[in-house]
């Protein structure tokens, strides 16, 4: 098993601590090799921001994607510029607030709507983390928890982990609207 | 009290650390403090990254000082030992640039600690003389280059190459050095412990050579936890000055070419000749015992990949595409079968490679350069393919050992890394298709 998982976003919004996270969760909590890469500009915000987790059961040789098999996009530049190279029967989520398209085959999650409701804007990589955990196979809830109770001071983990249930809780509703259960097992079936 | 070198003997100025340890289990002698607070050696796994991973190693292998300055992709080696290095009981100095960086970590590997410096293109440039004087005066430090694209400034946040011949001749003179090369998270720790270690043994400035993609990649790996026990090497390559004042006695320290007693020989042709050969063929003599290769599906291969750091790892992908070994992006035989019949064998090899015999020799030693390890593990192999991110340097150390191959360079520049595809289509376009 392989899955190519890659974040596109704006410098700033949390693409890569998002990556992280997720790889942390595969990796320690759920005992899969990872490799987790990042490209990004000189600008600390604002500039286009990717991340890329591999996911893989055997020896991790080549660590970056070519083809992603999940694709996230945080905001419009991100989608644009990576939605061509996803996979045919690949799984993409995309912040419906920040990103416009009409492929019906999408996941969304209004992740910077969430955050702002809750009034933490800063929160919506990890709505969207939650969002993904909820529809990514091989991978659980509280694997990834764990690793955000471990990664944030005391005082915002709170919120963070409240974002997280939001982003997961949003995404279980969203699936039993459209009638699937585990959409992405079908990336693991075909690389068996 | 200040030793006068040329009076006491060598016996007399040497600590004898196998006496204190005998008084200690004797009961005549308390143990240090640091010895008593010493936590067992074990292992666990962690996702780190490379630059964290460099960070933590070094604190293991023992080192007590670090001096740097920050600079992207190298910074979080720096941001880390800035809390672990005093945890360690070390100093930590940011300094106010590079060639002060290099300068005191020689200083302070004089003073008897463990030291090591970290920086990126730029940086590295301001600290070759520095270099040179660790050489000339054999002094063990560890210096880390998280390659970014150059030239001056350059790409802060991309990847590359192109320090491969400064590692080797950045600074003026004839000088050896060990340069370590390292492709994953795992091996950016094992090789900064190797790197100490190495420095120690030759007495010289050791360099890990590794780039952005594996300073900035994460991945699982093992470390230890707990504290090392630091043995000195039992061979050792000093050749001057004779003292080890690393052990507490004073000598000389001179940048002018020196005797044994570090008296000046710079205007000696002949002394200052048998320097020049010592301090390079302590180095050049010793290959056997430094270089590493690892080789991959090398035993029938007919065409080899030669490569060195992250990008060993795209090229280690494509032998595995090549020779078939589970992959999920492998082309399902049905596949290969349907176009067989439909587009013909010859079209079908242009776009499946499972018929080409491909190796791949990682070379995790890049200097000094692994001759003798690299002619034999090439020898029955025609064709050598030499991917790497710059405009095609190493190749040409490939080219003049394996004269009589047909050695491809595969450069690629602007701060990507080769794809496993891009180095499967090139060779096959070197190999071809049968006609």
């Amino acid at each position: 098993m392989r899955i190519n998982i890659r974040f596109a976003g704006a410098g700033g919004q949390g693409v890569i601590l998002a990556s992280v996270l997720l790889a942390k969760g595969y990796g320690l909590g759920e005992n899969y090799n990872i490799a987790q890469t990042q490209s990004y500009g000189p600008e600390a915000r604002g500039g286009a921001c990717k991340a890329e987790v591999v996911v893989s059961d055997e020896e991790i040789d080549y660590m970056k994607v070519d083809t992603a098999d999940v694709f996230i996009a945080l905001n419009q530049v991100g989608y644009d510029k990576y939605a061509d190279e996803v996979s045919k029967d690949g799984l993409v989520l995309i912040n419906s607030t920040l990103v416009e398209t009409d492929n019906p085959d999408h996941y969304r999650i209004p992740a910077t709507e969430i955050a702002e409701e809750m009034g933490k804007p800063f929160v919506i990589n990890i709505v969207t983390l939650g969002a993904l955990t909820r529809l990514l196979p091989k991978v659980h809830a509280p694997a990834i928890e764990a690793e955000i109770q471990k990664n944030f001071a005391a005082s915002i983990a709170g919120p963070n982990l409240d974002a997280f249930e939001k982003g997961y809780a949003y995404m279980s509703q969203l699936l039993i609207e459209r009638k699937e259960t585990q959409p992405a097992m079908r990336l693991v079936k075909k690389s068996a | 009290m200040v030793y006068n070198v040329n009076l006491l003997t060598r016996t007399q100025l040497q600590i004898q650390p196998n006496n204190y340890l005998k008084k200690v289990r004797q009961g005549t002698e308390v143990p240090r403090r640091e010895d008593m607070d010493k936590k067992p050696d074990s292992r666990s796994e962690v996702v780190l990254q490379g630059n964290e991973a460099c960070a933590r190693a070094a604190v293991y292998a023992g080192c007590r000082f670090f001096a740097g300055y920050p600079i992207t992709p190298s910074t979080e080696i720096i941001e880390l030992l800035s809390s672990e290095m005093q945890k360690a009981g070390g100093a930590f100095i940011q300094m106010e640039d590079e060639i002060g960086s290099a300068c005191a970590i020689i200083g302070a590997r004089w003073g008897g600690s463990r030291a090591m410096t970290a920086t990126s293109g730029p940086g590295y440039t301001l600290m070759q003389e520095a270099i040179g004087f660790a050489a000339v005066t054999e002094t063990p430090i560890v210096i880390v280059n998280v390659q970014r694209g150059g030239p001056s400034t350059g790409q802060p946040t991309l990847s590359s190459q192109q320090d491969i011949y400064q590692a080797r001749y950045g600074s003026h003179g004839d000088y050896g050095i060990i340069v370590l090369s390292p492709s994953s998270v795992q091996e950016m720790y094992d090789f900064t412990i190797k790197a100490f270690d190495l420095a120690e043994q030759f007495r010289t400035p050791v360099i890990l050579l590794a780039d952005e993609v594996v300073g900035h990649m994460r991945e699982k790996i093992t470390v230890h936890t707990g504290d090392r026990n630091i043995k000195r090497p039992k061979q050792r390559f000093a050749v001057s000055p004779s003292v080890d004042f690393f052990n507490g006695a004073n000598s000389l320290v001179e940048g002018q070419l020196h005797d044994d007693m570090g008296r000046r020989i710079g205007h000696l042709p002949n002394k200052s000749g048998e320097f020049i050969e010592k301090i390079n063929r302590k180095i050049s003599d010793n290959v056997g015992m430094i270089a590493d290769i690892t080789t991959y599906c090398m035993e029938d291969a007919d065409a080899a990949i030669v490569a060195y750091g992250s990008v060993a790892r795209p090229a280690l992908n494509a032998v595995k595409r090549a020779r078939g070994i589970k992959d999920d992006r492998i082309l399902p035989k049905f596949r290969v079968v349907r176009d067989l019949v439909k587009r013909g064998v010859k079209e079908t090899m242009k776009t499946d490679y499972s018929h080409l015999k491909v190796g791949l020799i990682k070379i995790n030693t890049v200097w000094p350069f692994p001759e003798d390890l690299l002619r034999q593990a090439a020898e029955n192999v025609h064709t050598v393919i030499v991917p790497e991110m710059n405009v095609g340097k190493y190749c040409r150390e490939v080219e003049r050992v394996l004269w009589d191959k047909n050695v491809v360079p595969m450069p690629k520049c602007g701060g990507n890394i080769h794809t496993p595809k891009e180095i499967l289509e090139k060779i096959l376009e070197e190999e071809g298709v049968d006609e």
